[in-house]
């Protein structure tokens, strides 16, 4: 169980001689949907913390089996920039990029596998950052604030990597909201239940996906009410410029998907800090690939 | 851990250098400008006309799309957009230009050449796929050399020379997708970077899928 603390962003010792690998998922039919990785990636690379940092993709170039030809460094971080543990991080990451543990030494070079972004807690921060942002002024104790996943019984993992996230915001010393609520696109409790779960005047509602694409920008504005089935493509969308939205009897404002925001590369950050310390004292356990 | 000096291989922003002093001036559609630090289509002749960008991240921008606004997730695709001209200010800065423009082939291409790619046939490609890919590899050899002959190649949506076959006793069929160099005429090896391709991307895994999918189907009708 998380507990109830702010966790702000860790301090984070430099490694000039290492490199950064951020991995997404990436698409073949949305090219937004990349974009915050790049960005993540771009932001990192203006601290000068690592000799290089890159991108790589399931769905896009370069592929993670292409992605260590890029890189000249012989020690490499790896760090999922996925919402939550799952399919992709436990099977598919480690199969394509030939990893066997946390550490791995293979094709002459060191590969440490941190976990993925959505997981950390320093996640919570970047909530509360953008509940501010999106409803700047707006009393929390007068809020609901709704923290929304796809759901799936696929994955169980996501919808835990969303419970953690509210249970820690909800044991928050300073948390003032009238209530945090996990929701789902398709498992209850349902975002589309939105206005019946909420008691409150005004609700803040955060999707808890790495990039935008057609859940934050149509999917769920859907649900929520706001949003018709206009066939638009995903980039031309502004459903996040235009709060609030009066529904219901309700005041309602809509962020972005969580993973656009900046500061997303310090939970990047944060989460190689954690592998460092949590590895700091089994360095024995490197696995020869 | 800090670099071993005896093991380190020649960085790709040092190999690019020398490649470039050597007269090499184009990857893909990319016309590279040595001495003046500049990219550009190779097809754009008058340079002045050129929309101008100064920072090599506009690759991503300027290769998102074609021409006709289609998304280009295949970056090999012989569909980059003319119109731009990228002034760099390092040959660090072309490296990096060019790995958003036709990512890691610049890596690629070093390990090609210094024998140290990691080829895989398509067989042993799809043989580890899992979830819903898994069934990419119930493909017929057949299926196989057509997703070949209409996915890759310059006519299609990729122009890397492709190193694979199908397995280590069969290899692709005659084509233009078999037979491409991965370099762009009018350039040849003498003065382009080729790019090459270890093993089927997972575009083609995906539509292996589909084809094994449509093979399974047409069996049982």
């Amino acid at each position: 169980m998380p507990q109830g603390k702010l966790i702000c962003a860790m301090t984070f010792s430099p490694k000039p001689h290492a490199a950064l690998l951020i991995v997404g998922h990436g698409s073949t039919e949305n090219p937004d949907s990349s974009t915050p990785y790049f960005d993540h990636a771009r932001e990192i690379e203006k601290r000068g913390v690592f000799a290089e940092v890159h991108c790589c993709f399931w769905k896009e170039e370069p592929s993670m089996r292409e992605a260590l030809y890029m890189i000249d460094a012989e020690e490499v971080y790896i760090v999922p920039d996925f919402i939550s543990e799952g399919y992709f991080t436990q099977e598919v990451i480690p199969r394509e990029l030939e990893l066997t543990g946390p550490t791995t030494r293979v094709h002459k070079k060191t590969i440490h596998y941190c976990d993925p972004v959505g997981i950390h807690p320093s996640m919570t921060s970047l909530i509360l950052q953008r509940t501010a942002e999106v409803a700047p002024g707006v009393p929390q104790e007068e809020s609901t604030l709704f923290i929304v996943g796809h759901g799936t019984g696929l994955n169980k993992n996501s919808t835990k990597a969303i419970r953690d996230q509210v249970e820690l915001i909800r044991t928050l010393p300073d948390c003032q909201f009238a209530d945090v609520q996990d929701t789902y696109m398709e498992e209850a409790p349902f975002i589309a239940d939105w206005g019946k779960i909420a008691k409150t005047p005004n609700v803040i509602v955060v999707p808890f996906f790495i990039a935008d694409g057609l859940h934050s920008y149509q999917d769920i504005p859907m649900m929520l009410g706001f949003e018709k089935d206009e066939g638009l493509a995903a980039s031309q969308k502004d459903v996040f410029r235009n709060n609030p939205y009066h529904l219901q009897n309700k005041t309602l404002y809509y962020s972005a998907a969580i993973g656009t925001e900046p500061l997303m590369a310090d939970v990047i950050l944060d989460q190689i800090s954690s592998f460092d310390a949590a590895q700091s004292d089994h360095s024995e356990n490197v696995a020869y690939a | 851990m800090p670099p071993n000096p005896t093991t380190q291989k020649m960085s790709l922003t040092h190999k690019l250098t020398e490649a470039l002093d050597s007269g090499i001036n184009q990857i893909g559609q990319i016309r590279i400008l040595r001495d003046s630090l500049q990219l550009h289509h190779i097809d754009d002749t008058d340079l002045d006309s050129l929309e101008a960008f100064d920072s090599p991240d506009a690759a991503r921008e300027i290769s998102l799309y074609t021409a006709d606004g289609d998304y280009r997730f295949t970056k090999g695709e012989l569909s980059l957009k003319k119109g731009w001209i990228l002034n760099l200010t390092s040959i660090e800065e072309i490296r990096k230009a060019l790995d958003l423009f036709y990512p890691a082939s610049l890596g690629l291409w070093r390990a090609h050449e210094l024998g140290t790619i990691r080829v895989q046939n398509l067989r042993d490609k799809l043989g580890r796929q899992s979830g819903m890919y898994r069934h990419a590899r119930n493909i017929s050899d057949n299926g196989a050399q057509e997703l070949v002959q209409t996915l890759c190649g310059p006519a299609n949506k990729c122009v890397k020379k492709i190193l694979w076959q199908i397995d280590k006793d069969l290899s692709l069929q005659d084509s233009e997708a078999s037979r491409w160099e991965g370099i762009v005429p009018p350039a040849d090896a003498t003065n382009a970077i080729p790019m090459v391709c270890q093993e089927a991307c997972n575009f083609f895994v995906a539509e292996a899928r589909k084809k094994s999918k449509a093979e399974f189907e047409a069996k049982a009708d």
